[in-house]
């Protein structure tokens, strides 16, 4: 269905090659998925597909691509709209119309398919992606799984043969990304769909590909089947990261089979010592009966938190629960209705200034909103003349954080981990007493996730200071948090230790947790240590 | 619940009570009417984005309002009658004899003023009520198709205002949340950063769906006036010929609300 003859890519000003002599034939009803770092150039590919890279952005391409015998070259990406629908990163950028079913309808029109048959595919379309009490809603208002759908419903409409996903599940809770995921599952069996994937979280995926495009960053690809990739792939989900550990023969994807791998290790008696962390009794943050609504839209129900010096604490919900309006309530952006809220005794729409820089430290989820300056350099300095520090101590921190970033780079350049670690790098310079990351893993691999990790158990615990995260990732959650509190429609429904909150829901859970069970282990780590607690 | 009304049905609904209010030429036939219009706006209004335009419409017209009047009462010549109160008269050069600032205010000139005041401030919440009750992309797609692409381009555009204003309060926010003072460069270019970056998605999006692969593009709804349209404008068309006929043509939509409640509620 889609070849690849010997294409290289390479973008102009730029000497990294993005892709260096791909051949590949992917065949009809095929899911593939492309990983990679990020910035490494799976988005280009993905691209390539249907003609965006080169003819929407430029680049210099050499060798064939064609889709289902017509050559990219030669066709503009609207002449293959019939034939290919793509979906971007961010769906709601890619909206044009502003309700649910015009957006279906959009792509149609523009290749003058009739009315009759409009209204036809659109009911099937609306049925198959389980749209139809959604149809006439206003597409800002949706969710952000329910703009996803959309999305894929208004490329399924044309009726294409190739269907290409731009990380379709990093904005999306655990729960919207599986009926995201098996919704294209059952395209690929059903209607023999062709599905080209880029994602970073592997561990939601990985089952439902047939073959890992993986592509190094230095213009180098690897095809194979995902046991091949996975046998000795540096980017790989935690099942394949226990497989390896546990030394395993074969590595597992699902759980199912590690689970049958793993029944004697699982079998054994443990003693069950879970570490506790010391914390101090000082109380950073007190929320009292806190409720918040706009118009008349209850947002928050009567939270009650009281948050300790030392705590990681991950607040975890659907999308939509309410959880960037529990952080922005904490930093003073929204002003409860009912309540209090302090931090170390203030009230946080009263602090501003050094006193804020120093009191709380706030990653918005798009990092990019705090950087202002023209280069790294610039960036960093603005943090030593802020906080009065030595200069040159900001970059120093970004140095250790992510290694190897050109200080002449511009902050729009850097890939999302780096420009992650950069504002990180700016607002712990101040070194605040409670730091606060909105989604902070959207769009991160791997291995940038781990050196988050890293950072922020090392500010927590060497240094004693407070860190929440909303988030999505329990993989995420799993290494990180001490503390879970679970949100739901604005009412605070778990809140305790991680291992408990995790474990007792399956939809929540991380990968290790689903092999394991019943024994309580989240990560690889855990489990590597009560293995050797044993011997 | 769709709005099943033809996009012009509307429009010629405001203009029509629009100029019934100016040739009836009573402050207290505008108020009613502008009290009908709200009702008619509150039943039959979607849930999109520009349905609230009738509220900035009222915003407007109530500024309208105030400073006409108190424009009316400062500046202009003098109505004899019972004086309320008396502001100090503001010297004037002689070639500028006739016009008057300040000086005594009387009941019939506060009267006059707000009068006016009303009249134009009904009118124009008459169109907000128009525009809040009609999609202004159903609106495009029934005028002439010469118009119709230059037309898209500009309602992308302006879709694209809202997340505009979105994303400036998320930035002035999160420099706010790092302790900075807020100067117009550090908002403007992480928001023209983001604004490129958005457009040329957009752009992406719309290249391959096929935007503009085909000279003719179909439409998904066919566009059809029916009998409630006409009963709705002919009835407004009769508010021309009497100022008393007003009334009941504002409410006229109401003899269809029976119709529309059978629609089953999902």
């Amino acid at each position: 269905m889609i070849t690849f003859a010997a294409v290289s890519l390479i973008y102009p000003n730029s000497t990294k090659t993005v892709l260096e002599n791909l051949s590949l034939t992917i065949d009809e009803g095929e899911f593939v998925l492309v990983i990679g770092p990020t910035g490494s150039g799976k988005s280009s590919l993905l691209r390539l597909i249907n003609g965006l890279v080169p003819h929407h952005t430029g680049g210099i391409l050499a060798g064939d691509i064609s889709v289902d015998g017509i050559s990219t070259q030669l066709v503009k990406p609207g002449g293959l709209a019939h034939l290919i629908g793509i979906v971007g990163q961010n769906p709601i950028n890619g909206f044009v119309t502003d309700t649910v079913e015009e957006e279906l309808a959009f792509g149609m029109e523009s290749l003058n398919i009739a009315p009759d048959v409009m209204r036809k595919r659109v009911e099937e379309i609306l049925d198959l992606m389980s749209l139809a009490p959604l149809r006439d809603r206003s597409l800002a208002t949706l969710s952000g799984g329910e703009q996803q759908r959309v999305a894929i419903g208004s490329a399924l409409v044309m009726h294409p043969k190739v269907l290409v996903l731009d990380e379709p599940t990093s904005a999306l809770d655990p729960i919207a990304a599986e009926e995201v995921l098996s919704i294209l599952h059952r395209l690929v069996h059903d209607l023999g769909l062709t599905v080209v994937v880029a994602e970073h979280k592997l561990e939601r995926v990985i089952q439902f590909a047939d073959r890992i495009v993986h592509i190094d960053g230095l213009g180098n690809t690897r095809v194979g089947t995902p046991a091949q990739i996975m046998s000795d792939s540096d980017i790989a989900p935690p099942i394949v990261h226990l497989a390896r550990a546990l030394g395993l023969e074969d590595v597992g994807l699902t759980v199912r089979d590690m689970r049958r791998m793993s029944e004697q290790i699982r079998g054994g008696n443990y003693s069950h010592t879970i570490e506790e962390i010391e914390l101090a009794s000082e109380t950073v943050i007190e929320l009292l009966d806190v409720s918040l609504s706009f118009a008349s839209n209850t947002v928050l129900k009567d939270i009650d938190l009281k948050i300790s010096a030392g705590e990681v604490i991950a607040l975890m919900g659907r999308n939509g629960a309410g959880k960037s309006s529990l952080l922005k309530t904490i930093v003073g952006l929204y002003e409860c209705n009912t309540g209090s809220v302090s931090i170390l005794g203030n009230n946080p729409l009263k602090i501003s200034g050094a006193k804020r820089r120093e009191t709380i430290g706030f990653i918005p989820q798009e990092p990019s909103d705090l950087l202002y300056g023209q280069s790294v350099l610039m960036e960093c300095e603005q943090g030593d003349v802020d906080n009065e520090i030595k200069k040159g101590s900001t970059f120093e921190l970004l140095n250790e954080l992510v290694p190897g970033i050109s200080p002449h780079t511009h902050p729009r350049d850097l890939s999302e981990g780096q420009r992650l670690a950069l504002a990180l790098s700016v607002v712990l310079s101040a070194k605040p007493k409670v730091l606060i990351l909105d989604e902070p893993t959207r769009g991160l691999d791997y291995q940038a996730k781990s050196h988050l990790v890293g950072t922020l158990l090392r500010y927590a615990r060497v240094l004693g200071r407070t860190v929440i995260l909303a988030t999505h990732d329990v993989e995420l959650v799993a290494e990180l948090a001490t503390r879970v509190i679970f949100l739901a429609d604005g009412d605070c429904v778990a809140d305790g230790k991680t291992l408990d909150v995790l474990l007792s829901s399956p939809a929540f859970a991380p990968q290790v947790a689903k092999v394991m069970s019943p024994q309580p282990w989240l990560t690889v780590k855990d489990v590597i240590n009560a293995l050797e607690e044993i011997q | 619940m769709t709005d099943t009304r033809h996009p012009l049905t509307w429009w010629i609904w405001s203009i029509a009570l629009a100029l019934g209010i100016a040739r009836g030429n009573n402050p207290w036939l505008a108020i009613a009417v502008v009290g009908c219009a709200y009702l008619v706006v509150r039943i039959f209004r979607s849930d999109a984005p520009w349905s609230r335009s009738f509220e900035s419409g009222l915003k407007l017209g109530l500024w309208i309002l105030i400073i006409r009047t108190s424009f009316g009462v400062l500046i202009g010549t003098p109505i004899p009658g019972t004086t309320i109160f008396r502001l100090p008269i503001l010297p004037l050069p002689e070639w500028m004899a006739g016009i008057r600032i300040g000086g005594a205010v009387t009941q019939e000139r506060l009267f006059s003023t707000a009068h006016e005041g009303v009249i134009l401030a009904a009118i124009i919440i008459c169109f907000a009520a128009a525009s809040s009750l009609t999609s202004p992309h159903r609106l495009l797609r029934v005028l002439p198709f010469a118009i119709y692409q230059f037309g898209l381009a500009l309602v992308i555009a302006t879709s694209l205002v809202p997340q505009f204003v979105r994303s400036i309060s998320r930035i002035r926010d999160a420099q706010y949340l790092r302790g900075q003072k807020l100067s117009f460069k550090k908002i403007l270019i992480p928001l023209l950063e983001e604004s490129l970056a958005r457009s040329l998605d957009l752009a992406a999006a719309m290249d391959s769906r096929g935007y503009g692969s085909t000279r003719v593009r179909s439409r998904y709804r066919a566009i059809t006036w029916n009998a409630g349209d006409t009963v709705i404008c002919g009835v407004s068309a009769l508010s021309l010929f009497s100022p008393a006929l007003i009334l009941i043509s504002v409410i006229t939509p109401f003899v269809l609300i029976k119709r529309k409640l059978a629609v089953p509620v999902q």
